[in-house]
């Protein structure tokens, strides 16, 4: 009804708009569909009994010509009622096939948004790892593309294959009672079309997997030329991009000139052979024989012409159904690939912690199951301290940060707050209990008030604002023309340092005991550093704190500095103790006040590292990722 | 759409195109002349008096023959058209979008012109074979049978000929119905999608205040919103589509009820009106294939108007008469600037520069600062000419940009983004881009000045390290380098660089700003950046908001105003000193 393309089509010269892997495993589309079964055999049964009610027109008018030729005078008496058969049983075909398209479009109606709530549910539960490692765009594609996939085989494919079968069956059937002869020659053409479609349909697989790949190389050479053209061309090689474009996309046209070449002959003579023309001139010709012979008679012909087109017309769109079914089925797979991905376990019988002493014991974490980001780290966070991680970038800082906020499990070891291991507990309880504010800050498409009150759904305006004025967004926030209510990305685009002060107003009206804090996130924003430095000092004064360093001075007077490197705490203590000590903390202090005395010597006023930002929206940021 | 699609080919397209619907037209009148055939035919054989049969079956044999070759020809011509016309229309594209202004590649424009090469050269590519022919076909077999039925009875034929503008008017109607509910289903899969991908992305903030995806309203609105919409088109549009074919059969029931009260009155042969039957389904299953290429028809016009609407978009004119610039100093003449209006939304909104006017001399520094949106971006990418301005004009050495050529003005100008692109192949690969005749000196040089000799020997395959696509073997600092040390090996004489050190760490931003301070004594060099050492090196300090220049001095003039310039490096001083302590 919305996709439906039933024009008669080359099995393999169309190629389907999105490539499906030809190698997914056997299709659970059996298992997605359970829950509309009910529903599409009953969209079935209607679509086959419109099948029949369309075959009956045909058969009332080839009863009218027998009459009419019986060499008595046509009787109104029996002609009227055949064209009452025929009317009504037209009409009720069409009512018949039109209930089963509803019937089959409102089952997959339901299902779809059933699919895409599960969908979206389970990704909620998913470990996060995944979703950053590239999840994300596997979830989007479920959600929306594959779910639509189903559509078209849901709605339109299951029918038309029901409608396939029993209509050239069912005249078949009818054809035979009135000339066997005719009626096995009408099958020639369906048998002739069937052998031809098979042979150019054969090998299909793997033409579809390099049909998949060429068109991969196009997308993927296009964005390359788009991401790369204005470097190239100011460097005066904007064609290098231009020829890899072009190279990418003649070998696509290659392929396909060569995928068509060898399947031509026998696509043409297969859509030639179940052509109406070919076929009624065969049965015409074969029955002028006939008639002449006196085998048959001129009226029995006439249900041949009605009907035998119809006997080999399924062949000429068969291609085109397979070709549904196997993107149904590609994308069937994907969708249960996506929901039998093992969540993040949530405990039967969850604890609550005493207390907020976090620690960390002899945990692990790899992401692959074959590197340790993490090995057997041992720290505790003693209640109202702030403890700092130091290390070079990849030395496992962020995840083990976010193994305290549970957004990937230990793979061995345990966190536990309060006595009670985060993995025990339920995840309402375990973000009452630890809040965070990170680098990386996306708001909501909602209003700014909605946007901090994710902190705590139960605030008032009036703590809203208060949270809002400690984290240093008030004044940017009632500026805006709508104030709080302005809406986020439509009515609004804050700055990264603005973004992170909404992130902290949220963090402040949650108001978790313990905090996962990263220091690079004061300097998101040169312009407004200071602002969130402020914002955040308040966020932290109190709390249990774990920091993400990057610059020593900030936390020169944490209570507890623990290094990281290669996933191991290579050292331990207090900012003098380890200067004192010598080791890997006293190299990094060095490395960093070399570089700011440095500065300090030529300017005033020093000038801190900064994560630049762009201040062109058209520029999109590829920062490096920390740790993951 | 045919005019579309001729516009979207070209010439070099078009040919084929048109021999392949004549072909086709062929093909449709003679496989309606056969079906019209099969009225005499079947009349001589009902009927002994009619004569003989012979003549008829060997019409329909020789029209059967022509057509079958006419229609082998049409099949393997638009099976092969497709390979032809995608790469025509790739050809076109790739070519067409190589001299658009630089400006149009944003990088929300990628997945645009991903689909553009992909799905919808695709959707084009099939239109010959799939849409065109079958779309020739149901029209002109139809109006052969009509017209045939002028000379096998003409009340049949005028009948028909009185329900073809009914038939007409119904399928405008319904598919302006289905067209209609399907554009309002537009916005809620737009929104659907947004959400889902916003839910994704904000997952960890999403996890921690507890909103799962039942507990995040705003994702399971816009789902059932999405089915909504598609349950108002499954509702609303049943009757839509079900009207044409209803008509279709009505048109049949009317046909098949008048040739049986003409026969029984004896006006029609009982001979003819069986076969007039035979001939009256055929045209109306050719008549239904019509309906059926609607769906087909709307999603392909997309495609259509998206490849036509980016061939559209004009390139920058080259200048009639270029000149060359007469030195390498840049000045901004009240500058403004906006973008287009072809822009995708969200780019960019209002005006980006305004009334932006400032010079600076060869061999001299200046640096530009200001919040994020301020405009610096945009300032150095007019300077590049990615962008028309709006209003003003950009010299270079004295010389409208407009009237310097491409390339003259792209050896004249050399920019180091923040946001690096790396091409797949080495290190090496990568800096020799600036110069490929570069002798191993001038490279070894570059390198240095960048701090790309330090990485270099870092890395165990040194100089032929293969950086990966887009660069990700490399961290954020390492190509960064790599992108200094190639424009310093190009050696134009104006350098800008776009925040270019933002990825580096302390000790090497300082060694940078050194070779920054070295270079500023033979180029012209324009800064972008937050450092307070490199815009004490500058001649010149901009200081942008809002896309106007609101500060403009030397470090010392502007602090000693007291503006925004001062309250920024005050505050800069105030975050230094910043330090997380435990509360006690």
């Amino acid at each position: 009804m919305m996709r439906n393309s039933s024009h008669p089509s080359h099995p393999v010269a169309q190629p389907p708009p999105a490539p499906d892997s030809p190698d997914t495993p056997p299709p659970p589309l059996r298992g997605i569909l359970r829950q509309v079964r009910g529903r599409l055999t009953t969209a079935v049964v209607l679509q086959a009994a419109a099948a029949l009610a369309g075959v009956t027109p045909f058969v009332a008018v080839a009863r009218i010509a027998a009459h009419l030729t019986g060499g008595s005078r046509p009787q109104a008496g029996d002609l009227w009622p055949l064209v009452t058969v025929a009317c009504v049983s037209g009409l009720a075909a069409l009512a018949l096939g039109s209930a089963a398209g509803f019937v089959s479009h409102i089952a997959d109606n339901d299902l779809q948004l059933t699919l895409r709530r599960r969908l979206a549910d389970h990704a909620g539960r998913l470990p996060l790892g995944w979703i950053s490692a590239g999840g994300a765009s596997q979830i989007k594609r479920a959600v929306q593309d594959d779910v639509r996939a189903l559509h078209t085989l849901v709605a339109h494919t299951l029918l038309d294959v029901t409608a396939l079968f029993v209509a050239p069956a069912a005249a078949l059937v009818y054809l035979f009672t009135v000339d066997w002869r005719l009626a096995l020659l009408s099958i020639v053409p369906l048998a002739a079309g069937a052998y031809l479609f098979g042979r150019a349909m054969s090998g299909a697989a793997a033409q579809m997997a390099e049909y998949g790949a060429t068109l991969g190389r196009i997308s993927s050479t296009a964005v390359e030329f788009v991401t790369g053209i204005a470097v190239l061309k100011t460097f005066g090689r904007g064609r290098r991009v231009h020829d890899r474009l072009l190279a990418a996309t003649d070998g696509f046209s290659d392929f396909f000139t060569r995928w068509v070449r060898t399947t031509l002959v026998t696509s043409t003579g297969a859509l030639l052979v179940v052509s109406p023309v070919l076929v009624l001139l065969l049965l015409a010709a074969a029955g002028t024989a006939l008639v002449a012979g006196g085998w048959t008679t001129g009226a029995d012909l006439i249900p041949f012409m009605l009907l035998g087109p119809a006997v080999a017309a399924p062949m000429s769109v068969v291609g085109t159904r397979v070709q549904q079914i196997r993107a149904g089925q590609a994308a069937a797979a994907r969708i249960s690939a996506l929901l039998g991905m093992p969540a993040l376990p949530q405990t039967e019988a969850p604890l609550t912690p005493q207390g907020f002493r976090v620690s960390v014991r002899g945990v692990s974490f790899s992401y692959d199951g074959h590197t340790d980001v993490l090995s057997g780290v041992d720290l505790d966070l003693e209640p109202g301290t702030i403890t700092a991680l130091v290390g070079p970038s990849g030395s496992g800082k962020s995840t083990l940060a976010s193994l305290l906020l549970r957004f990937q499990d230990v793979t061995a070891g345990a966190v536990t707050i309060g006595g009670i291991d985060v993995r025990d507990m339920s995840s309402a309880c375990l973000y009452q209990n630890v809040g965070f504010v990170l680098q990386d800050v996306r708001l909501l498409r909602a209003s700014v008030a909605d946007n901090i009150r994710l902190g705590r759904p139960t605030a008032t305006d009036e703590e809203i604002e208060r949270a809002a004025r400690a984290a240093q967004i008030h004044d940017r926030i009632a500026a805006l023309p709508d104030g709080y209510a302005t809406e986020v990305g439509t009515g609004v685009t804050f700055s990264g340092g603005e973004a992170q002060r909404v992130s902290i107003a949220r963090a402040l009206l949650a108001d978790a005991p313990v905090l996962v804090l990263d220091e690079a996130t004061a300097h998101a924003d040169p312009y407004s550093e200071a602002l969130i430095q402020a914002a955040l000092s308040t966020l932290a004064a109190g709390r249990t704190v774990l920091v993400i360093a990057h610059r020593l001075p900030t936390i020169r007077h944490a209570d507890q500095i623990v290094v990281l490197d290669g996933g191991r705490v290579a050292e331990r203590g207090g900012h003098r103790e380890l200067l004192a000590a010598g080791g890997r903390y006293a190299t990094l202090w060095k490395a960093q006040s070399t570089g700011r005395d440095e500065t300090r010597e030529e300017a005033a006023v020093p000038a801190p590292a900064v994560l630049g930002r762009s201040d062109d929206p058209t520029i999109r940021e590829r920062e490096p990722r920390d740790d993951s | 759409m045919i005019r579309d699609l001729h516009r979207v080919l070209g010439s070099e397209g078009s040919g084929p195109l048109n021999r392949l619907l004549a072909v086709q037209a062929g093909a449709a009148v003679l496989q309606g002349v056969a079906f019209a055939l099969l009225v005499p035919l079947l009349r001589a054989l009902l009927d002994d008096v009619s004569g003989d049969v012979r003549p008829w079956l060997t019409a329909l044999v020789i029209c059967s023959l022509g057509y079958a070759i006419l229609q082998a020809i049409g099949l393997s011509q638009g099976f092969t058209a497709g390979s032809r016309l995608s790469r025509v229309l790739h050809r076109r594209l790739a070519g067409h979008a190589l001299d658009l202004p630089l400006g149009w590649f944003t990088a929300g424009r990628a997945a645009e012109f991903g689909r553009l090469a992909g799905q919808d050269v695709i959707q084009v590519m099939n239109m010959p074979a799939h849409l065109l022919r079958p779309l020739v076909t149901s029209v002109l077999t139809p109006v052969t049978i009509v017209v045939a039925c002028l000379f096998l009875d003409t009340r049949v034929a005028l009948v028909l000929v009185l329900c073809a503008p009914v038939l007409l008017a119904v399928h405008v109607w319904s598919t302006s119905v289905v067209r209609r509910l399907d554009d309002g289903r537009d916005g809620a899969i737009a929104e659907s999608a947004d959400r889902v991908l916003e839910f994704v992305r904000n997952q960890p903030v999403l996890r921690a205040f507890g909103r799962t995806a039942e507990g995040y309203g705003a994702l399971d609105d816009a789902l059932v919103g999405q089915a909504r919409g598609d349950r108002l088109l499954i509702q609303r549009g049943t009757p839509g589509l079900v009207s044409f074919a209803f008509a279709a059969r009505m048109v049949f029931a009317l046909l098949l009820a008048l040739t049986v009260s003409w026969t029984l009155d004896g006006s029609l042969d009982v001979a003819t009106m069986p076969a007039l039957l035979v001939l009256v389904g055929r045209l109306t299953d050719s008549v239904s294939t019509a309906a059926d290429l609607g769906a087909g028809m709307r999603i392909a016009r997309g495609s259509l108007q998206r490849l036509r609407a980016l061939l559209d978009t004009r390139p920058f004119p080259r200048p009639a008469d270029p000149r060359p610039p007469g030195g390498a100093d840049v000045e901004f003449d009240q500058v403004s600037f906006d973008y287009p209006r072809s822009t995708p939304v969200g780019m960019g909104r209002g005006t980006l520069l305004a009334d932006v006017s400032f010079r600076i001399p060869e061999r001299s520094m200046t640096a530009l600062i200001g919040p994020s949106g301020a405009g610096k971006t945009t300032v150095a990418r007019l300077l590049a000419r990615f962008w028309d301005t709006t209003g003003g004009v950009v010299h270079v050495g004295g010389v409208d940009v407009r009237d310097i050529s491409p390339e003259v003005l792209a050896a004249s100008v050399s920019i180091v983004f923040q946001d690096v692109y790396l091409f797949e192949g080495t290190i090496e690969d990568n800096v020799r881009i600036g110069d490929p005749e570069a002798s191993e000196d001038a490279l070894h040089r570059a390198a240095a000045l960048a701090g790309l000799d330090q990485v270099v020997r870092t890395l165990s395959d040194g100089w032929s390290t293969v950086v990966g696509e887009g660069g990700t073997a490399l961290s954020g600092g390492q190509r960064q380098r790599v992108a200094i040390a190639r424009a310093l090996l190009k050696d134009a004489p104006i350098l800008v660089l776009d925040e270019a050190t933002a990825a580096l760490d302390q000790e090497s931003e300082a060694a940078l700003t050194s070779t920054v301070r070295a270079l500023a004594a033979d180029k012209t060099l324009l800064v972008i950046t937050h450092r307070l050492s490199t815009v004490l090196a500058a001649e010149q300090v901009l200081v942008m908001d809002g896309g106007r220049i609101t500060e403009r001095g030397t470090h010392d003039e502007l602090m000693a105003l007291r503006g925004t310039y001062a309250t920024f490096w005050d505050q800069r001083g105030r975050a230094e000193g910043w330090r997380l302590e435990p509360a006690r």
